[in-house]
């Protein structure tokens, strides 16, 4: 530490740039239009030092913020000598600085006496940003022209004003441009309370001093990011893991990683990883760079900051016109499937470096299903809903049953919300016995749901992984029941499989049913204590022949 | 009869008390809580209490009550052995729950165990539609094999909650029937009687909550009920619920889940009264405590109140980021923000070489450095003894005995050697991270929810609210601090002031645009029956009873609801426009789009005709000795000041410039250079900017 930093002025520091950021964030949720926003809570805010490093990170969606330096550095490029005062400039396309359409940043440069000194960050995921389908999120676009509307770094405002031309551009090309503006005018809004308070931190401290004290920041957690690092055994290790199929034809898609630790610092390689894709499953390098931060900041000790510091520390590459780094006009919508295997794989690789923090695969990222057509009296509807999830099991305790992927924090629907407002009848939401990967500590099981439609005939859209690859057991550890879909097409008849990702017609009271991975074990499943058999038995998440089959369990242990 | 009221709030370290007399008159007493029993210390400080008084518990008009054993049975998951009957295909709602987390980058997080095992979860053939059709007959006899199995596993308490049964209850109520006839050793509880509302996880939780809490809250009335009639009490026993009403115990004994935040509901009741009666009813009720800081906010001299709240060990926070690690309770409660940085709270320096206070806490046993009883990490409490805000002798009226020369000791070793500060560099610091700390709380029931906080009065409570008020004013811009009237037991002084109240819900769920105002007036008839029933058995005629009637609206498609008030003669076209005033204050925007009603909500409230004036409070000091001045450390000065130090009984109505510091039995206010404390009638204390002073 530098001995011009006072410590406690520096705690302070900390303390205040996180109640910044959260409030950045309050402000967003508190005035975005969308339910996106809204209810399910996809953006992200942050605020930036004047190089365009991040000094403090709202807690909201995680895998955005590895993204923001690559925008901002967009930003300053084009613009250094030509940013003034409640400028604001909006970017989202994947292939200068953004990550997939729907996802618009917008950055704001923060003046103080007339200079730059930082830039403050909010990220909306919008409601529909226009192209072939609504939502501008669909997984079988061949190309990104097909995905709305791509937006290179513009000013949205200048000066305070709304660009009348960037406006009507906006308005003219996407589905719900109410919405989608008032997202935008929240962000704006956001972003300058961000700028306001920063401006108090300048004027108490000073700005040579608190510049000095946002670097030091960095600087923190960077020490504390290469003193674990420091720790771990020199060396190489590689991991793969596979995303089923594209959707289109069914050859599996490696993402396969070399991480290698050299003293304090790691570098990560994707060479190996599949080639681009013709469905919207490519994740920009900017995205992939979001998903390696995330994988290594889960499975540091320390309560490190959320910060750029951490970033340092990392290097990553991935091999151009790759699924992990795809070349113009390769499409990028549905790109959160392959993050979750990125996620994956990063923990497999991660757990040969520190096997006692990193936890077996989970269920591998939410399965998406839409349900769309037309109610009895001709008005149209369209479900959209998430099923999630399980997490393997741990070096020290068992996975988790019905939770979100680490790596997002999104909510589910209720049933009598969903029964309320559209014509299906969910059957089933529940646990599925014997779905968890056995391990000394097991995995959580998977989550079933099911849907009876209501009304004459409607479109079935299903979008799952993890049929053909199970979620990965580590250090012994069995993997766990795969994804599997299922269809009844009458009440008295039998459960037809379907396949992983599928569009077709449903009819009136026929059931489709998802069962969800569950998460892989840890540890030999031979060691697991007995008295927590007996009790997985005794509250019927496992069957006595899978007590039987994976523990050694004799009946008359029960 | 000449009217006696007692208010007793139970905390982790005392339980307090106060007395109040027909004339206004106020008595106090902290006595140590006895956690294992906490009835005991209920009743001998009763005891105590009233013989300081000169009175006899057979003089005792009414006792309210503010009661942990719905808080600390859910923390220590030391309720009934709780079954659930659910709709075939839906055993898991309860622990499938909103698979939020509350955590980032935290792969060692844990979920909360459902308060009903799987194997007690079990299902019954049966299906309601969403429109409230039958879909499938409830077939009787899964009830009672289940219930059978219940017996054999020794199975306390059952809840009921069947899929869409808040649209018809028929098969709840049928089932509730076959359990209490042919089963009548079960405690049980069905969802339609807690909370007929939409969504079904949120349902079940409260239900089973309140399943889970019956044995425990039932047991501890009763004999709370029983020792008090043994020493001759011949009064009603009131406690005191979430949203800051009073119920009788035998409501509190059967809807325990209405009754789990009732402690500091008692305090934020007792802000908004004193608030309306000294025109600053627009205000933070800050209170700190040893282990966290509390804030909510009253409007227009009531509080705010959340519909949902989930509770958690800690922290309950109703933030929207942190939602996903406690136990969902969908009943009206007041709107209370909490952060872990109280008296406790642990300073101490992380690996990468940075100085934190808390949400660890020493809480009141070991406690602070300075009681040494065996924790030699430096606490909030430590740094404001060492700074001096805290008589060396002991706090609260010298009552706990402390070393501070162990406080100083604690921050030497453990935060100014190893950051190579001074120590009164390393104890401001700590307390500048705690009122960071505190400011965050309040910055969450303001800021998250459209308020600023500057247009707001904070007032002070809890033993250590008013230690800490003033500068955490400064940090939000605030001007004006109030520290309450014996603050120290302000809990137990709110209860005092409560409504007896009582809040119903129905299911309404129709679009506005040409909604029926048929469908809510009969819906507004069937709540007002079932509000004058209930109010009947707590001893009031109809004619005592205000009834307010709530609508929730929102746009078609959002999940979430505004609560309006509802008045009988409103158009569909009035509650649009009510919806549309409150949406753009709190969200600066509206639209039109469509909107729907989907709960019309009643609180019934009988106003107390005993209920404590905050206009006429008399509240008697407890004497203490005229204090020695001492040095005291502001930030302003940057150094010790020699300060006087006074004691609250003493002060009279003359303004007391800061420096200062005010003693007194229950609490230590602090006034910083510069301000200026003004005493008011009825014991509170106002403490603003003085005039032409430079800033603090």
């Amino acid at each position: 530490m530098s001995r011009d930093i006072d410590p406690i002025t520096l705690a302070v520091i900390k303390n205040g740039l996180d109640s910044i950021v959260d409030e950045v964030a309050y402000t967003i949720l508190r005035t975005a239009r969308s339910e996106i926003v809204k209810d399910v809570m996809d953006y992200s805010a942050a605020l930036c030092n004047k190089d365009g490093e991040m000094i403090a990170q709202a807690k909201t969606i995680a895998l955005h913020l590895g993204a923001v330096p690559e925008a901002i550095q967009e930003v300053i490029s084009q613009y250094r000598d030509d940013l003034k005062p409640n400028d604001a400039v909006i970017l989202n396309d994947p292939y200068q600085g953004g990550m997939h359409l729907p996802d618009i940043f917008m950055i704001l440069p923060i003046f103080h006496e007339e200079e730059l000194q930082g830039f403050s960050v909010v990220i909306c995921h919008h409601t529909d940003v226009g192209g072939r389908v609504a939502g501008s999120n669909a997984s079988d676009s061949t190309e990104i022209f097909q995905e709305g509307l791509r937006i290179p770094a513009l000013k949205l405002y200048e000066g305070g004003e709304m660009s009348p031309i960037l406006k009507a551009i906006i308005e003219k090309n996407v589905r719900v441009p109410d919405l989608v503006l008032g997202d935008l005018k929240a962000q704006y809004t956001a972003c300058q309370v961000g700028a306001r308070e920063i401006r108090k931190l300048f004027e108490k401290y000073g700005v040579e001093a608190a510049n000095l004290y946002f670097d030091e920041l960095l600087d923190y957690a960077e020490r504390m990011t290469r003193s674990e690092i420091a720790d771990w055994p020199d060396g190489t290790y590689e991991f793969t893991d596979y995303i089923d199929d594209d959707g289109f034809n069914g050859t599996p898609l490696p993402i396969q990683v070399a991480v290698t630790v050299a003293g304090d610092h790691l570098y990560v390689d994707y060479n190996g990883s599949s080639g681009q894709v013709e469905a919207a499953l490519n994740s920009t390098l900017s995205y992939t760079n979001s998903c390696t931060y995330l994988s290594v900041r889960s499975v540091l000790k320390g309560d490190i900051p959320n910060n750029a510091g951490v970033f340092r520390c990392i290097d990553v590459s991935a091999p151009e016109a790759s699924i992990l780094n795809p070349r113009m006009p390769a499409p990028c919508a549905a790109r959160a499937l392959t993050g979750y295997r990125v996620f994956d794989a990063m923990l497999g690789a991660l757990s040969k470096v520190v096997p006692d923090r990193v936890p077996a695969a989970g269920e591998g990222g939410n399965t998406v299903v839409c349900i769309g057509g037309y109610r009895p009296d001709q008005t149209p509807f369209i479900v959209v809903d998430m099923i999630c999830g399980a997490w393997g099991g741990r070096p020290d305790r068992d996975g988790i049953e019905a939770i979100t992927n680490p790596s997002q924090n999104l909510s589910n629907t209720p049933v009598e919300t969903l029964e309320a407002s559209q014509p299906i009848r969910i059957e089933e939401y529940g646990l599925i016995p014997d779905s968890c990967g056995a391990g000394t500590w097991r995995g959580g099981l998977g989550i079933r749901r099911s849907y009876r439609l209501l009304t004459d005939s409607a479109t079935l859209q299903l979008r799952a992984d993890r049929t053909a690859f199970s979620p990965y057991g580590l250090s012994g550890g069995a993997p766990a029941a795969r994804c599997t879909n299922w269809i009844r097409r009458h009440d008295d008849g039998d459960w037809e499989a379907l396949p992983g990702k599928i569009t077709c017609k449903m009819e009136k009271d026929q059931v489709v049913r998802h069962d969800q991975a569950g998460g892989g074990g840890f540890g030999d499943p031979r060691n697991r204590d007995r008295a927590r058999v007996s009790e997985d038995l005794w509250n019927e998440k496992i069957t006595l022949a899978y007590a039987a089959e994976h523990h050694g369990f004799g009946s008359d242990e029960t | 009869m000449a009217i006696l009221r007692l208010g007793v709030d139970i905390g982790g370290t005392f339980t307090d008390l106060v007395a109040q007399r027909g004339d206004g008159t106020l008595s106090i007493l902290k006595v140590t809580s006895t956690p294992d029993d906490p009835g005991e210390a209920v009743v001998d400080g009763l005891l105590q209490l009233l013989g300081d008084i000169g009175a006899e518990m057979s003089d005792v008009t009414e006792i309210v009550h503010g009661t942990t054993v719905g808080s600390n049975t859910i923390l220590q998951k030391l309720g009934a052995r709780t079954g659930l009957l659910t709709t075939a295909g839906f055993r898991d709602v309860l622990e499938i729950g909103r698979i939020r987390t509350p955590v980032m980058f935290d792969l060692s997080w844990e979920k909360p165990e459902p308060l009903s095992p799987r194997r007690y979860r079990r299902e019954v053939r049966e299906r309601i539609g969403a429109q409230g059709d039958i879909v499938h007959p409830l077939v009787e006899d899964d009830i009672r094999e289940a219930a059978e199995f219940f017996r054999a596993e020794g199975v306390e308490a059952v809840a009921i909650c069947f899929v869409n049964s808040f649209v018809n209850s028929e098969h709840e109520v049928r089932t509730r029937n076959i359990l209490e006839r042919e089963f009548p050793e079960l405690l049980v509880t069905a969802s339609y009687d807690v909370l007929p509302e939409i969504k079904e996880y949120e349902r079940t939780s409260t239900t089973v909550v309140n399943a889970y809490l019956l044995k425990a809250m039932r047991r501890y009335l009763e004999r709370l009920a029983s020792r008090l009639e043994a020493s001759g009490l011949r009064a009603p026993i009131r406690v005191v619920t979430s949203q800051g009403g009073m119920v009788t115990a035998n409501t509190a004994a059967d809807r325990p889940v209405f009754v789990v935040g009732s402690g500091p509901a008692g305090g934020v009741i007792g802000g908004a009264r004193m608030g309306a009666a000294s025109n600053t009813d627009n205000a933070i009720v800050f209170d700190l405590g040893g282990t966290t800081a509390k804030a909510s906010v009253i409007e227009d001299g009531k509080p705010m109140v959340t519909t949902e709240y989930e509770f958690r060990e800690g922290i309950s926070s109703p933030s929207r980021f942190v939602k996903g690690g406690g136990y969902m309770l969908k009943v009206p409660a007041i709107d209370i923000a909490e952060v872990g940085a109280g008296g406790g709270s642990i300073a101490w320096i992380d690996a990468g070489g940075l100085l934190k206070v808390g949400p660890v806490s020493a809480g009141a046993d070991p406690g602070p450095a300075c009681y040494d009883k065996g924790n030699d990490q430096p606490t909030v409490t430590d740094a404001n003894v060492f700074l001096g805000y805290l008589n060396p002798n002991g706090p609260a009226g010298g009552s706990l005995p402390i070393k501070p020369e162990r406080s100083e000791l604690a921050i030497r070793t453990a935060i100014a050697e190893p950051l190579g500060l001074s120590v009164v560099d390393a104890a401001q610091g700590i307390r500048r991270l705690a009122n960071l700390e505190m400011a965050r709380a309040i910055r969450s029931v303001t800021v998250e929810r459209g308020k600023d906080p500057r247009d707001l009065a904070l007032l002070a409570s809890g033993g250590g609210g008013p230690v800490h008020a003033v500068e955490v004013a400064e940090i939000l811009g605030i001007s004006k601090v109030v520290v309450t009237s014996l603050s120290g037991v302000f809990c137990s002084l709110g209860m005092l002031s409560a409504d007896v109240e009582h809040s119903f819900v129905q299911s309404v769920l129709s679009p506005v645009d040409g909604l029926d105002m048929v469908v809510l007036v009969n819906a507004v008839d069937s709540l007002r029956a079932r509000a004058i029933e209930r109010m009947s058995t707590e001893g009031f005629a109809e004619a005592q009873v205000n009834f307010e009637y709530a609508v929730d609206v929102r746009y078609i498609g959002q999940s979430s609801e505004l609560m309006l008030d509802f008045e009988i003669g409103m158009s569909a076209d009035d509650i649009r426009r009510a919806f549309l005033d409150s949406y753009h204050q709190l969200y600066d925007y509206t639209t039109e789009e469509p909107l729907e009603v989907v709960n019309l909500r009643l609180v019934a409230r009988a106003r107390h005709e005993s209920a404590l004036d905050f206009r006429t409070l008399r509240p008697e000091e407890v004497p203490l000795d005229r204090p020695d001045d001492r040095n005291v450390y502001f930030p302003s000065n940057d150094g010790f000041v020699s300060t006087s130090i006074l004691a609250r009984g003493d002060l009279g109505d003359t303004a007391v410039s800061g420096p200062a510091v005010i003693e007194a039995y229950d609490t230590t206010i602090v006034v910083p250079p510069g301000y200026l404390a003004i005493s008011h009638a009825g014991g509170s204390i106002v403490i603003e900017k003085g005039p032409g002073e430079g800033s603090a």
